[in-house]
C-alpha cells in the first residue's frame, strides 16, 4: 500500500507559485517522530531565506521539532500526512512577545504554514512537564505564560495560515500581536489537550481575516 | 614551579567543598539515547549557576545532546553507568563566534567548572562529521572539504574551554569526538585527573590539547588518539603554556605523544613531565617545536617509556609564521628514557592509522634541529636506551657523510616540523644540528641489524659532551659512530 | 516400469535428503562474524560452492555478519543458529541497484531454496534508506523523491522470484528500508513460524506475496508499518492461486490482511483462516482490484481484529486496468470477530499511519464496486463488529436523500482505502454496486449514539439478510436503508 497517491492531491495545490520548494530530507530531516528535527529545519528556514525564499515542504510523516523561527518569504507546508509534532520538553521553546510557541516569527513578512497536514502540540505531556517544572521551581513563570502556543507572530505583515489541522496545543493554538494582512483559512482548530485553551488569540492586529475557521475546544478532552 | 602546585593544591580542595547537587532528570532531560536534551541541560545548568552553583548530576543512561554552555561554579558529574552523547546532528552544534570552532561543552570566561565522575562523553564524531560531508555536498554548508573532510574547526569538539579560571577534569571517558576532543585555551589553574580518552574515530582527533593556559596538571590519564595525545599550543603571541606537571599518563597515537605545537606562536615554560609511556605511535614520542615564534624554556622530562614508536625525541626550531619573531628553545632535560623503535609502520590497522609516507626513507634518528642563525641551547640527556632496528641500506635511501652531503640536508625552516620531514638523515641513532651546549650522559643505542650510517652525527654544533656513551651494533668493530661536522668542543669520555 | 519408478523414486529422495543433511559452517568461507567485516562476497562465495557442490546448509552460529546483497542458488538453505545475525550493509551501493527490486538476499529461478533457523535477518533499513535519499539529494542516484523520499532504489530484505520449492522457517526478519519479505511468481511456498518486524521506514510491508501459487503461511508473526500480509499481482498474465493463511497475528499501520494495491492478474482460490489483527490503522482486510485484476473464491474464516480503523473493505476500482475489467465474486468471511478503534489506532508508533485531512465519522465496513461493475456472491455470515459510535452530524454528515447518496463520488482511478469516500452515511456496513450478497447472522453493535443508520445498500441487486442484529443505545431507529436496491430477502 503507498501513502502515495493520496498526497499526488496536495501537489496540486495553488501554493506552488510560492517560489522554490525544498524537500525537508534536503536538510537531513527525520521522519520518524523519534528525532528532535529543531535545529535541521531551522538550518532549512535560514537556508532559504538565504537563497531568496520558498517553501519547505513536508511529506507525510511525523517531525519532532522544538521551535523554530520563520522568516521573510518562507512557507512551511505540511502536505497530507505530515505532522509537525511539538518536542515534549518546555526547554525547547522559545517565545515571541512573551508568547512560546512552536512555530514564531517577529517583524518578517510574507510568511506561512499551510497544507493538509497537522500541527500537533502534544499538549499534554508538555503541561504535564511544565507543571513539574514550574512545582520544583526550576520555571518562574505562571503555567498560562509559559505554555507554548502552535504558532506565535509578532509585528509581522503578510501572513498566511491556510488549510492545516492545528490540534493539542499547551496554550492558544495561534496568536498574533501587532500584525498585519493575516489570512487564516480552512483551518480545523481542536486544542483539547487542555481545558478552557482558546484557538485564536490576537491583540492589536490590522486586516486580520478568518474564514472557515473551525473551532473545536472541548473542554473535557472528548471526541465530540 | 612551587607556587604553581600551592595553586594547583588550592584548585583542588578548594571548590568541592561548595557543591550541592541536583540532577538533570528533574529538568525533565531524558536519558533514552535518542531524545536531544540540549535546552533542558542548558536550561539546568543556568538554573544551578544562578543558584549559585553545585552539581548537576547525570544518572546512569545516555542523554543526547547538541552545543551547551557551562557556567560559573557548575560542575558536571556524570556517574558510572552515565554517557553524554553527542547529537549526531551537525546543526545540533554551535560555531562559538569569539572561539571559531564547534563544539559540544563550552564554557567561556567562567570560573570553578568541572566535569567529573565516571561516566563517559562520546561525540559520536564520526557521524556527525559524516553528516556534515553531506550538507556539504548538497551546499546547505560552506566548506572547502579540504582533503576531503570538513576544516577542523566546521566539526564538533567534546569539550573547549576558552579564558576559564579553576577547571577540574576528573574520572570522566571522553571518546569519540569530530575533531579535535577537549581544548583549554587561554585557562588558568587546569586540573586533569585518572582521565580515559578514546579518540580514534575521525580525522584530528587529538587526546587534549592545551593551549596558552597557565597552571596545568594532567596526571594518572590514559589517552588513544588518532593525532596528538597530549598537545600544548600556542595560538597567541601574547600568551603562553607555563607552569605545566604531566605525571604518569600512557598515550598511543597516529601521530605524536607528547607535542609542543604545532601553533607555537608565544612559547611553552617551566613544564615537568614524568613517568610518561607511549606505544603504538607513528611518529615522536616527544615533539618540542616552536615554528612560529615561540620560546620553549625549562623543560623537564624524566622517565619516559616509548614502545613501538616511530621516533623517539624530535626537538625542532623553525621559521614558519613567526612574523619577524624571533623563537628559542633553552635549558630542555630529557632523562630516564628506554625506547624502542620498529621497523614497520607502528600503528598500522588503526582505522585513521597516520599517514603512509612518500618513500624512500630508513629509520629515522631521534633528532635536535635548531636554525642557522637560531640554535636550540643546552639540552641535557641522561640515561637514554634506545633501541633501533637497523638495517638502513644505502640503496634504498643514502645520506652521506661528506660535507657536501651534510650540508645538504635541507634546513626546511618554514615546513611542517615532524621528524621524517629531511627524509634520510646521516645517523640512525642521533641527528644533531645547529644546537650549542648539548650533553650526553649515560646514553646507549642499540641496533639490531647493521646500519651503513653512524649512530650519531653532529653539524653545526657547539660545545657537545658524551659520557658513558654505549653503542651496540652487529658486525661494526671499529666503526666510527660519532661523526662531527663544523662542531666545536666536542668532549668523548 | 512400476520398479524402475520405485527405483527413481527412491534415489531421488535419497540424493535429495543427503544434500540437504550436508552443513558447511559460515567460517569454512572466511565469513567474519564481527559486525564491521563486510562478508558480501564471502557469504557468495559460500552459496556458489555449496550449490555446486550439489545443496546443502550454510549454518552461521552466533555472531553479527555485516553483507550486502547475496544471491541464493538452488538446492542452497541458509541456516541462521539463534543468536546470529545477517546484517545488511548500510552502504546502498552494496546491494544490487541494476535489478529492479534491489535486495539484502536474492534469488532467481532457484528451486529448493530455504531461509531456516533461530536467527535475525536485520536490514539496518533506516541507515539505508536515509543513506538512498541523501545520495539522491546530491544526485547521484537519480529518483523523483516522491513524498520527500525514494520510491526506486530502497532494497528489499528478502526478493525471490521465480523460484520454486521456497521453504522460510523460523526466522526474524526485520528493518528492510522497503518491503521486508517478497516472494514474486513463486510455486510451492512455506513460510512457517516466521516473525517479521517491518517499522524501520516507509513503505514497510511485512511479508508480499505476489503472483504465487501453491503457498502456505502459517504461525508467523507480522508487525509493519505498511500492509502486515499483503497479496500482489504485478503481472496481468498471472496471479496468486492456492494460498493459506493460518494461524497468523498482524499488526500495521496500514492494512492487516491485504489484497492489492497493483492487482493485475488477481487472486483466486484463498483460505484465511484463524488469524489475527491488531492496533492497525486501516482494514482488518482489504480485498481490492483496482487494477483489472479477477478476484474469486475466497475463504476468511476465524478472523479476530481488536483496535483497528476498519473492518472489512471490498473494493472494484478502475485505476491502472488497461482496457482489463476487474471483478470480484464469491468472497465468504465468517466467524469474525472485529472492535473498531475510537481513535488512530495506531497512534505512537514511528511511521503511522497518514493522518487524514480529516473530516470523517468512523467508518463502515465497506463493499463497494463500480456502477456495472458489481461485486457478486459476498456471504458474510456469523460476524460481530463493535463500532465506538458517536458520530456528529456537525462535524462530518452525510445524509440519505437520493441526491446525497448519489453525490459520495465513485473515485475508480483512487488507492483504493477504506477512508477515500470521507463520510459515509451508515455506521455498520455499506453496500455500493453488489449483486448477490448474503448477510447471515451479524451483528452490529455502537456503543454509542450514532446518527447514521447501521446499513445503507445502495444499488445493491439481490441479496438474503437473515439474523441481523443492532446493538445502539437508542430505543427506536431505522437501522437499514435501501437505495436503488431490488430483490432483497429479510428474514428474522
Amino acid at each position: 500500500m503507498k501513502f502515495v497517491l493520496i498526497c499526488w492531491l496536495a501537489l496540486c495545490l495553488p501554493w506552488a507559485l510560492q517560489g522554490k520548494e525544498y524537500h525537508a530530507s534536503l536538510f537531513g530531516v527525520k521522519s520518524d517522530g523519534i528525532t528532535l528535527n529543531s535545529r535541521s529545519i531551522q538550518k532549512a528556514v535560514d537556508f532559504i531565506q538565504e537563497k531568496g525564499g520558498g517553501t519547505l515542504v513536508f511529506s507525510v510523516g511525523r517531525y519532532l521539532t522544538g521551535s523554530i523561527r520563520l522568516k521573510s518569504n518562507v512557507m512551511i507546508e505540511l502536505r497530507e500526512g505530515a505532522v509537525l509534532v511539538g518536542a515534549s520538553s518546555p526547554y525547547d521553546y522559545i517565545s515571541v512577545g512573551g508568547v512560546r510557541a512552536l512555530i514564531v516569527a517577529e517583524g518578517e513578512q510574507n510568511v506561512g504554514v499551510f497544507g493538509k497536514g497537522v500541527i500537533d502540540g502534544q499538549g499534554k505531556g508538555l503541561v504535564a512537564s511544565l507543571t513539574t517544572q514550574i512545582q520544583k521551581g526550576y520555571l518562574p513563570e505562571a503555567i498560562s505564560q509559559a505554555s507554548p502556543a502552535l504558532v506565535a507572530m509578532k509585528g509581522c505583515k503578510s501572513v498566511t495560515v491556510t488549510g492545516l489541522h492545528l490540534q493539542d496545543a499547551a496554550g492558544s493554538a495561534l496568536s498574533f500581536t501587532d500584525c498585519s494582512q493575516v489570512a487564516l483559512t480552512d483551518l480545523w482548530i481542536k486544542n483539547q489537550a487542555v481545558p478552557n485553551m482558546r484557538g485564536l488569540v490576537q491583540s492589536n492586529c490590522v486586516d486580520l481575516v478568518a474564514t472557515r475557521v473551525m473551532n473545536d475546544l472541548v473542554a473535557s478532552g472528548k471526541k465530540p | 614551579m612551587k607556587n604553581t602546585l600551592i595553586v594547583l593544591f588550592s584548585v583542588i580542595f578548594g571548590f568541592s567543598l561548595t557543591a550541592k547537587d541536583f540532577t538533570v532528570s528533574d529538568f525533565g532531560a531524558k536519558n533514552d539515547g535518542f531524545t536531544i536534551n540540549t535546552s533542558t541541560i542548558q536550561k539546568a545548568i543556568d538554573f544551578v549557576h544562578e543558584q549559585g552553583g553545585g552539581r548537576l548530576i547525570f544518572e546512569t543512561g545516555s542523554y543526547v545532546t547538541g552545543s551547551i554552555y557551562l557556567k560559573s561554579n557548575v560542575t558536571l558529574h556524570l556517574e558510572q553507568g552515565a554517557t553524554i552523547l553527542g547529537s549526531t546532528n551537525p546543526f545540533d552544534y554551535i560555531k562559538d563566534a569569539k572561539i571559531g570552532w564547534m563544539s559540544m561543552i563550552f564554557a567561556v570566561n567562567q570560573e570553578n567548572i568541572g566535569i567529573t565522575g565516571k561516566g563517559t562523553i562520546n561525540g559520536r564524531g564520526f557521524l556527525t562529521a559524516y553528516n556534515m560531508v553531506n550538507y556539504i555536498h548538497r551546499g546547505i554548508y560552506t566548506d572547502p572539504l579540504k582533503y576531503d573532510r570538513p576544516n577542523e574547526t566546521n566539526r564538533p569538539q567534546n569539550i573547549y574551554f576558552r579564558e576559564c579560571k579553576n577547571i577540574r577534569i576528573v574520572d570522566i571517558t571522553l571518546r569519540d569526538p569530530g575533531s579535535w576532543n577537549q581544548t583549554y585555551d587561554q585557562c588558568q589553574n587546569l586540573y586533569v585527573d585518572h582521565i580515559y580518552v578514546d579518540s580514534k574515530s575521525y580525522w584530528n582527533n587529538d587526546g587534549i590539547d592545551i593551549v596558552d593556559c597557565d597552571g596545568v596538571v594532567i596526571k594518572n590519564s590514559y589517552f588513544d588518539a588518532a593525532d596528538d595525545v597530549i598537545c600544548f599550543k600556542s595560538h597567541s603571541a601574547e600568551h603562553m603554556c607555563q607552569n605545566v606537571v604531566v605525571d604518569n599518563c600512557v598515550g598511543r597515537s597516529s601521530a605524536n605523544g607528547l607535542k609542543f605545537g604545532t601553533v607555537s606562536r608565544g612559547g611553552f615554560k617551566n613544564f615537568k613531565i614524568t613517568n610518561l609511556t607511549i606505544f603504538d605511535t607513528f611518529r615522536s614520542a616527544i615533539t618540542l617545536a616552536a615554528v612560529d615564534g615561540g620560546e620553549i624554556e625549562n623543560i623537564v622530562i624524566d622517565g619516559v617509556r616509548s614502545i613501538n614508536t616511530g621516533n623517539v625525541i624530535y626537538l625542532r626550531l623553525g621559521d614558519r609564521w613567526a612574523k619577524g619573531k624571533k623563537p628559542y628553545m633553552k635549558n630542555v632535560t630529557i632523562s630516564n628514557v628506554y625506547a624502542e623503535v620498529p621497523l614497520t609502520k607502528p600503528d598500522a590497522g588503526y582505522n585513521y592509522e597516520g599517514p603512509v609516507e612518500d618513500l624512500p626513507r630508513n629509520i629515522s634518528p631521534a633528532s635536535i634541529v635548531g636554525l642557522v642563525e637560531n640554535k636550540i641551547q643546552g639540552v641535557h640527556l641522561k640515561n637514554i636506551q634506545i633501541v633501533y632496528p637497523g638495517e638502513g641500506n644505502p640503496l634504498y635511501a643514502k645520506r652521506g657523510l661528506s660535507a657536501e652531503e651534510l650540508d645538504g640536508v635541507p634546513e626546511m625552516r618554514d615546513a611542517y616540523p615532524e621528524f621524517s620531514q629531511f627524509k634520510e638523515l646521516p645517523a640512525w641513532a642521533f641527528y644533531v644540528r645547529h644546537a650549542e651546549g648539548v650533553s650526553f650522559e649515560n646514553v646507549t643505542f642499540t641496533a639490531k641489524k647493521k646500519d651503513y650510517r653512524p649512530s650519531v652525527v653532529l653539524d653545526d654544533v657547539k660545545d657537545v659532551s658524551f659520557t658513558g656513551l654505549v653503542v651496540h651494533e652487529p658486525e661494526s668493530v671499529g666503526k666510527q659512530q660519532v661523526f662531527s661536522h663544523k662542531t666545536s668542543q666536542l668532549i668523548i669520555k | 516400469m512400476t520398479k524402475n519408478l520405485l527405483i527413481v523414486l527412491f534415489l531421488t529422495l535419497f540424493t535429495g535428503l543427503t544434500t540437504y543433511a550436508e552443513d558447511y559452517k559460515a567460517s569454512l568461507f572466511g565469513i567474519k562474524s564481527n559486525g564491521t567485516t563486510l562478508n558480501t562476497t564471502s557469504i557468495q562465495k559460500a552459496i556458489d560452492y555449496i550449490h555446486e557442490k550439489g545443496g546443502g546448509r550454510l549454518v552461521f552460529y552466533v555472531g553479527r555478519y555485516l553483507t550486502g546483497n547475496i544471491q541464493l542458488k538452488s538446492n542452497v538453505t541458509i541456516h541462521l543458529e539463534e543468536g546470529a545475525i545477517l546484517l545488511g550493509s548500510t552502504n546502498i551501493y552494496d546491494y544490487n541497484l541494476a535489478e529492479r527490486f534491489p535486495s539484502l538476499i536474492s534469488a532467481t529461478k532457484a528451486d529448493h531454496i530455504a531461509l531456516t533457523g533461530k536467527g535475525v535477518i536485520d536490514g539496518q533499513g533506516r541507515d539505508v534508506a536515509y543513506q538512498v535519499s541523501d545520495q539522491v539529494q546530491k544526485g547521484i542516484l537519480k529518483d523523483a523523491l516522491v513524498n520527500d523520499r525514494s520510491a526506486l532504489w530502497r532494497p528489499k530484505a528478502i526478493y525471490f522470484r521465480e523460484c520454486t520449492n521456497v521453504d522460510i522457517t523460523g526466522i526474524v526478519i526485520k528493518n528492510a528500508a522497503e518491503w521486508v519479505l517478497v516472494c514474486d511468481q513463486c510455486t510451492y511456498l512455506k513460510i512457517d513460524r516466521i516473525t517479521v518486524d517491518s517499522k524501520a521506514f516507509w513503505n514497510n510491508d511485512g511479508i508480499d506475496i505476489v503472483d504465487c501459487q501453491h503457498v502456505i503461511i502459517s504461525n508467523s508473526f507480522i508487525d509493519s508499518s505498511d500492509d502486515a500480509i499483503c497479496f500482489k499481482s504485478h503481472d496481468p498474465t498471472k496471479m496468486c492461486d492456492d494460498v493459506e493463511v493460518r494461524n497468523c497475528v498482524a499488526r500495521s499501520s496500514a492494512s492487516g490482511i491485504k489484497f492489492g494495491t497493483v492487482t493485475s492478474g488477481g487472486y483466486k482460490n484463498f483460505k484465511i483462516i484463524n488469524n489475527k489483527v491488531y492496533d492497525t490503522h486501516r482494514s482488518a482486510i482489504t480485498i481490492a482490484t483496482p487494477d483489472g485484476g479477477v478476484v474469486e473464491n475466497i475463504l476468511v474464516d476465524s478472523l479476530y481484529a481488536y483496535n483497528v480503523g476498519n473492518a472489512i473493505y471490498l473494493r472494484i476500482g478502475a485505476r491502472w486496468n488497461k482496457g482489463r475489467v476487474g471483478s470480484m465474486s464469491n468472497i465468504r468471511i465468517q466467524n469474525m470477530y472485529c472492535e473498531i478503534a475510537e481513535g488512530k489506532a495506531d497512534a505512537g508508533r514511528e511511521y503511522e499511519g497518514p493522518i487524514e485531512d480529516l473530516p470523517r465519522n468512523i467508518s463502515p465496513a465497506s463493499i463497494v464496486g463500480l456502477p456495472g461493475q458489481y461485486i457478486s456472491d459476498v456471504t458474510l455470515r456469523n460476524i460481530h463488529l463493535v463500532y465506538p459510535g458517536n458520530s456528529n452530524p456537525a462535524y462530518a454528515f452525510r445524509g440519505l436523500l437520493p441526491a446525497e447518496l448519489d453525490s459520495i463520488p465513485e473515485m475508480p482511478a483512487a488507492y483504493p482505502e477504506f477512508s477515500q469516500f470521507k463520510e459515509l452515511p451508515a455506521w455498520g456496513l455499506y453496500v455500493r454496486h453488489a449483486k448477490n450478497l448474503t448477510l447471515e447472522n451479524i451483528t452490529f453493535t455502537a456503543k454509542l449514539k450514532e446518527y447514521r443508520p447501521a446499513l445503507v445498500f445502495d444499488d445493491v441487486l439481490g441479496g438474503r439478510l437473515t439474523g441481523l442484529r443492532y446493538e445502539e443505545p437508542v430505543k427506536k431507529k431505522k437501522q437499514v436503508h435501501f437505495y436503488k436496491t431490488k430483490d432483497i430477502i429479510q428474514t428474522k
